[in-house]
């Protein structure tokens, strides 16, 4: 059976957040596909390219021009990328941010810790998380 | 005429004298009961007369003396009377000239003027009538007015009075205080966002340095040798710390800008929770010694508030059995509430100092002198006090008050 590595678009700005990331991901059995963009412009471009949708987005919340917020009330209101589950990867506990992102529609809303090995056993559990469930495909 | 018939008339003549006799007699009698009647009558017109002059004056008192302007008009609006005060707030003097009180009607309330107009003319009266008026010197003036018609003998109404406060100063410091409720709301909201952004740029640096130092330690595995395991460990906590410090720098700073209102917290139920996830070492037992009330409050707050002090206490417990016991007692106002510990006490000479921010007297990992500032303004937004009686090496209690 072909089983389809979960291809995940992470988009953040800060350089070891990313670094962070792909060393989880490296260390993990199963294979994931990630793209990095590194702000919101950044990911709608990657986005237009409608044959290579991913199938989950990670996302933080504060960046340089366009900021999380921004960007989800974009995808949200996309026809061709409202499907898409958004998972926030953020610092802050804001319950205005919270109730503000799960009413414009995320998936998740993820606290970044501050131990590094806390931060790998969250990452390791919403990928698993990901890869059990049924997503569109296009 | 016969001697028969003198007799028959002398008698009629001496019945009808003494018939006349006795209605002179009672003529008599009735004129000094009128007499006495009408003196009566006369001594009690003369002190109704005192007593109206004394009304009269008393009321020309009133009139000239209140503090609020006072007028009298005819029915179409024709001033005919007014005192002091209502000379200086209308700024008219009608001995000089002549005042319709439709020239005093501030346009945008004109609507509202005639319709408390025609009212007063339907039911006699109108109460609290709140607007503008325009003075001789064209100022605008915020004018409060309580009227009634006056009538003649025949009930027919002839004239209207009116007693008009000025309550300009009044409104304006209303419209002040709302505008500076309202920029307050407003930088609190700001100071709120603020310290949620502070917060994660500063604590994003810590988390790179301990994702740093983890791999670092990861990649040099066997190579290190134990001092530099030491310093990193160091590092770490010391980045835990720095952490805990921002995260109860924000707690401290979003108190107060609740924007829920407060509701009733059930307490009993409250620490019941909080026991349940607070880590307590096995030789610390914790006592309720009475059931806890409900309060209005904020409930996540008041959480926090037991939390700290009851962390507090187990922090500080240095005895082989440690003891905290929580006890509740009813105020007239208020309920008063202690949290006891038999732990190593505070010296005297810091019971006041250990509610101000960023003070605390053991330099350790876990404290950062933050937790008894934050007890000290959840107390205050629940209108309570907080003080503490301790003895070094003994135990401390905490009390604090929170209003019913």
């Amino acid at each position: 059976m072909m089983k389809n590595n979960l291809k995940v678009l992470l988009i953040e700005d800060d350089m070891i957040e990313i670094m962070k990331f792909n060393r989880v991901v490296a260390s993990l059995e199963s294979k994931y596909n990630i793209v990095e963009a590194h702000n919101g412009d950044e990911a709608l471009n990657i986005l237009k390219k409608k044959d290579e949708l991913p199938d989950i987005i990670l996302l933080d919340l504060n960046m340089p021009k366009i900021n999380g917020m921004e960007f989800l009330s974009i995808l949200k209101k996309d026809k061709n990328l409202q499907h898409i589950p958004a998972i926030i990867l953020t610092t802050s506990n804001n319950q205005k941010d919270l109730l503000e992102c799960y009413k414009l529609g995320i998936a998740g809303y993820v606290l970044k810790p501050l131990k590094y090995e806390d931060y790998v056993t969250k990452i390791k559990n919403l990928l698993a998380y990901w890869s059990i469930n049924e997503l569109i495909k296009i | 005429m016969s001697q028969d018939n003198i007799d028959i008339l002398q008698r009629a003549l001496k019945r009808e004298k003494s018939a006349r006799k006795a209605a002179e007699k009672i003529l008599e009698e009735k004129s000094l009961e009128l007499y006495n009647t009408a003196q009566k009558l006369k001594e009690a017109n003369e002190k109704l007369e005192l007593l109206l002059e004394e009304k009269t004056s008393q009321l020309q008192g009133v009139f000239e003396n209140i503090n609020d302007a006072y007028l009298i008009m005819d029915l179409e609006g024709n001033a005919l009377k007014m005192n002091d005060a209502a000379i200086d707030l209308f700024g008219y003097d009608i001995s000089k000239e002549k005042l319709n009180v439709i020239n005093l009607i501030y346009k945008p309330d004109a609507n509202y003027a005639f319709k408390s107009f025609k009212e007063l003319r339907k039911k006699g009266a109108f109460t609290d009538y709140t607007a503008r008026i325009i003075t001789k010197s064209k100022s605008i003036k915020w004018v409060h007015i309580n009227a009634s018609v006056i009538y003649d003998k025949k009930k027919m109404p002839i004239a209207a009075q009116g007693i008009i406060r000025d309550i300009t100063d009044a409104k304006r410091t209303a419209s002040l205080i709302e505008e500076q409720k309202r920029k307050l709301a407003k930088s609190n909201d700001e100071l709120q966002e603020y310290a949620h952004i502070v917060s994660h740029d500063l604590k994003s640096p810590l988390r790179s340095i301990n994702a740093l130092v983890s791999w670092i330690k990861e990649d040099n595995e066997g190579k290190l040798d134990t001092a530099s395991l030491q310093n990193f460990t160091l590092i770490e906590t010391t980045l835990e710390k720095m952490e805990q410090l921002i995260s109860d720098v924000l707690s401290y700073s979003s108190i107060g800008s609740e924007e829920n209102e407060k509701i009733d917290v059930d307490l009993g139920g409250v620490i019941k929770d909080l026991i349940k996830i607070l880590y307590v070492p096995e030789h610390i037992s914790i006592n309720i010694l009475n059931p806890l009330p409900t309060v209005k409050g904020y409930k996540t707050k008041l959480q926090q508030l037991f939390q700290n002090l009851i962390s507090n206490a187990i922090k500080f417990i240095d005895k082989d059995k440690g003891l905290i016991e929580i006890e509740c007692k009813a105020l007239k106002n208020h309920y008063q509430f202690s949290v006891k510990d038999n732990g190593m006490g505070i010296d005297k000479q810091y019971h006041k100092k250990i509610f101000k921010i960023f003070h605390t007297l053991n330099e350790s990992k876990n404290s950062t002198g933050i937790g008894l500032s934050i007890v000290k303004k959840i107390v205050d937004l629940h209108d309570g006090d907080i003080w503490l009686e301790s003895e070094p090496g003994k135990g401390t209690t905490f009390f604090f008050t929170l209003k019913k």
